[in-house]
């Protein structure tokens, strides 16, 4: 590897000392090649032509102090030297047309030299990697008698920094732990989720799409994201959160885009919409799936030109936010279909998360547990707990294959206010969780989710009878037990479930067909209907 | 292999050069590790780069961890080239010692090389130009190693920039070396020698000499040399029958010249107070051609942390070790 040094002239500090005492005067171009440390293999030296004297001088004496250094002049043109835009400019270009060769070099950007405004650049250029190496300063060192100087390597890479890395972890945990919500989650996928995604909310603007079953945070977590880049000071506007499937029609353009007065029937004053008023904060697209074809266009226009039509207006307005979308929809299987746009998201799928549901992190079932607990106490202002064997029993339900957790954080926070709100002088007994467990169960049982009809019958059937049925049974008396929950009367769920016999006057007393169909196994109507 | 640990002992860059040296004539592939390892900057300075990447040129090495910094260097030598080199050293690092590193080497060789070197020739912890040219040449002509310097300019730290070139012959029949006795003394000389410094500096050195030692005017040159920087050198020979040693010491800012000038009285004085033939910074120098060769005895000064070390490092390559022998106060026998 060679070591290759990239400096500016310095037109006052390497001119120092006339004729034979310029030796006695530190020059930090010289003192570059002068560490008895550090070999500079080629120096890059970038001059304005008018100081080609003095570029001379330097080379001339780099070739006798450092004879194992190749010199090489650079003219670049700097209108002024103070103004920033023609030295980023004209700096740019030369980190453009260089030939940088990484694999055989390392480079070195010298910041000693050079207006301060220019030294300015060389950072901006060298943090931005047009400039790919490390930059290195010079400065004279105290004692009289060494023209010689020190130099220090600043490596932007801050995570080589033992205490700037223990700092940024630091902050770094703080961001993480503010996505979560400050639970401490266990469950690798989701850490891992959150790790990453604490890096993009506080790096970028793009989009971010999280995807993941109804009720796994994902409005949640946008909230929180918002919080972060709010709270590391990166936005200014607000949080604006809206589910798209409240959306239809003429309503959902001027929700979104705003309208002008008059563009349409109700149209009466003017509105700005939802786009405008997250305008430097964030847009929340909850369920972004169900936007209609048409929303979808315009957002894509809104979100690529930051720039949309609103309702009825022919002139555009211009919004500045960043967009977090969320859907529990597979969105390419829509795209395939037609229902979403494929341009749309593949300008949103940049950032995707897929949060994991309830059931996939059941390690972090207890400290869920713990936070919605906590939740509740804050709102309610007193202190709820649960004793230690009935916490037991909950957690050991709640990690049984019974419970499901349908609708995740939103049942455990259902589930949690229940019993919180029932347990008297604070304390979740034994008796509130059993009833809570029941509820579960027979919330869950009629879920679309589980479909399994042996569960199904299983809630009803005493143990005997539910292990002595064929499958074949299992799926008749599932299904009959669905119906008979959705209907009024044992009536009605006859006159529904033997509906063509009923048409041939095949049968004449539908109620009592079913009723005996039930008490084959020991059933009744209104006690699967009270279940 | 032979691993050398570069912590030992003195520790520094001598360690480096004499493992290169041996390495390359006794054809052994070396390992050095933990290179300067208690120094302020631990690892290869250019300097000692500078040595690695000629030893490199003159017997075509394969060589790794050759770069600023490095802890710890493979050296696997190839044949001893004579020939024309080109050697440089930024930084005034000491082209002496690039010099002291091949030529060993050079000498086994059956032709004449000519090497030209570009960098410091008068350095505070090295041997400047005329040491090794007056003193060390002087003890190597009787081995039968003949080489014939020239400088062209002066090298000071820091700047360096001195050039110059010495052209060796070849010498595979080394001499055994005998110095027991210096003879009589039949010239002593100082040499003030300064480049780009105010007149003063060179006459108070010259006003301390003659206070401290009486040596008389023509007995004391002054010098002005063409240099890069400044730089200024207190140099007192004395040319003995058998041998010529150099006293020296390099001025610098913040020593007062008077100051520079009695440093080097002081060992002058310490030298002729012994009946020691060769001075401290000469025995280690003159152990290298001494095990490549036929051996020999010679008495010094009392010997050095680099010579000490020199003799575990040599006593590495070869099975033959030093024989160090106290004689009396300051008075020393090195025997091999």
């Amino acid at each position: 590897m060679k070591t290759v040094a990239i400096s500016l002239l310095g037109t006052t500090l390497d001119q120092r000392g006339k004729r034979k005492k310029r030796w006695e005067k530190w020059r930090p171009t010289i003192s570059l090649c002068q560490q008895e440390d550090l070999l500079i293999d080629r120096l890059e030296l970038l001059f304005q032509p008018q100081y080609q004297r003095i570029a001379d001088v330097v080379t001339e004496d780099i070739r006798q102090i450092s004879p194992e250094t190749e010199v090489c002049q650079h003219h670049i043109e700097f209108d002024d030297p103070w103004d920033f835009e023609s030295v980023y400019s004209q700096l740019h270009d030369f980190s453009r047309r260089y030939q940088f060769d990484r694999d055989k070099e390392n480079y070195l950007i010298h910041i000693t030299t050079g207006t301060h405004v220019a030294q300015i650049c060389l950072y901006l250029l060298t943090e931005a990697n047009y400039l790919p190496g490390q930059l290195i300063q010079t400065s004279p060192s105290n004692s009289i008698n060494n023209q010689l100087g020190t130099y220090q390597i600043i490596d932007l890479d801050l995570s080589k920094y033992d205490q700037i890395a223990s700092r940024f972890s630091r902050e770094h945990d703080e961001g993480t732990s503010y996505l979560k919500g400050g639970i401490n989650t266990n469950n690798k996928q989701f850490n891992k989720v959150i790790a990453q995604l604490e890096k993009v909310s506080i790096n970028s603007s793009d989009p971010i799409l999280l995807t993941g079953p109804t009720g796994a945070g994902k409005s949640q977590l946008a909230k929180r994201i918002y919080q972060l880049k709010q709270h590391r000071g990166q936005i200014q506007g607000k949080l604006v959160e809206v589910n798209c499937a409240t959306l239809r029609g003429d309503n959902a353009m001027s929700a979104l885009f705003g309208h002008k007065k008059g563009a349409f029937t109700g149209a009466s004053t003017q509105r700005a919409g939802l786009l405008l008023e997250a305008d430097n904060g964030i847009l929340f697209l909850d369920e972004i799936g169900e936007l209609g074809t048409d929303e979808q266009a315009m957002l894509l226009r809104a979100i690529e030109d930051k720039n949309f039509m609103p309702f009825g207006s022919d002139s555009s307005v211009s919004s500045n936010f960043q967009l977090i979308a969320g859907t529990n929809r597979n969105l390419f299987k829509d795209s395939i279909n037609g229902k979403f746009r494929e341009d749309l998201l593949a300008r949103i799928n940049l950032w995707t998360y897929r949060l994991p549901a309830l059931k996939e992190r059941m390690e972090d079932m207890e400290v869920n547990l713990d936070f919605e607990l906590e939740r509740f106490t804050q709102k309610a202002g007193a202190l709820v707990s649960f004793n230690k064997n009935s916490r037991s029993q909950y957690l050991k339900f709640a990690h049984s294959p019974e419970a499901i957790w349908k609708a995740n954080f939103r049942d455990l926070n259902a589930s949690v206010t229940r019993m919180a709100t029932l347990a008297d002088g604070g304390r979740i007994t034994q008796n509130v969780v059993k009833d809570e467990i029941e509820r579960l169960k027979n919330d869950w049982s009629f879920s679309t989710q589980d479909k399994n009809p042996i569960n199904i019958t299983a809630h009803y059937l005493n143990d005997d009878i539910h292990v002595s049925l064929d499958l074949f049974e299992h799926i008749h008396l599932a299904g009959v037990i669905q119906v008979c929950r959705h209907a009024k009367s044992m009536a009605e769920a006859g006159r529904t479930l033997f509906n063509q016999s009923r048409e041939q006057k095949k049968s004449q007393n539908d109620s009592h067909r079913l009723k005996q169909y039930l008490g084959k196994y020991h059933l009744e109507f209104n006690k699967i209907r009270d279940r | 292999m032979l691993h050398i640990d570069g912590s030992q002992g003195e520790g520094g860059g001598q360690i480096l050069r004499t493992a290169l040296s041996m390495s390359m004539i006794t054809g052994t592939e070396v390992k050095l590790e933990n290179i300067r390892a208690g120094r302020q900057k631990p690892g290869l300075m250019r300097q000692h780069l500078a040595c690695v990447n000629a030893a490199k040129a003159i017997c075509n090495a394969q060589v790794s961890g050759a770069k600023a910094g490095s802890t710890s260097v493979m050296f696997k030598p190839g044949a001893i080239q004579a020939g024309d080199y080109e050697f440089s050293v930024g930084t005034a690092g000491s082209t002496m010692l690039i010099f002291q590193t091949v030529l060993p080497a050079l000498i086994q060789t059956d032709s004449i090389s000519r090497l030209s070197f570009h960098g410091g020739t008068h350095n505070m912890l090295a041997p400047s130009y005329d040491f090794v040219a007056e003193a060390m040449l002087a003890v190597l002509k009787p081995m039968g190693i003949q080489v014939e310097m020239k400088l062209k300019r002066h090298g000071f730290y820091p700047q360096g920039g001195g050039q110059w070139s010495a052209l060796i012959h070849p010498a595979k029949n080394i001499k055994r070396l005998k110095l027991i006795d210096a003879g009589d003394l039949i010239k002593q000389q100082a040499v003030i020698t300064s480049s780009n410094l105010p007149e003063h500096i060179a006459l108070r050195e010259i006003n301390e000499i003659k206070q401290c030692i009486d040596w008389s005017d023509k007995e004391i040159q002054n010098q002005l040399v063409r240099s890069m920087g400044s730089g200024n050198i207190v140099s007192l020979r004395l040319y003995y029958q058998n041998c010529t040693e150099v006293i020296e010491c390099v001025g610098k800012i913040g020593v007062s010249a008077e100051r520079v000038a009695r440093s080097s009285i002081t060992d002058l004085k310490r030298y002729r107070s012994s009946k020691a033939v060769i001075g401290e910074h000469l025995a280690d120098q003159l152990m290298l051609p001494m095990a490549i060769g036929k051996g020999g005895v010679f008495r010094t000064l009392k010997p050095s942390q680099h010579s000490w070390t020199n003799r575990e490092v040599i006593h590495q390559f070869i099975d033959k070790r030093f024989k160090f022998e106290k004689l009396g106060k300051d008075y020393w026998e090195i025997r091999l």
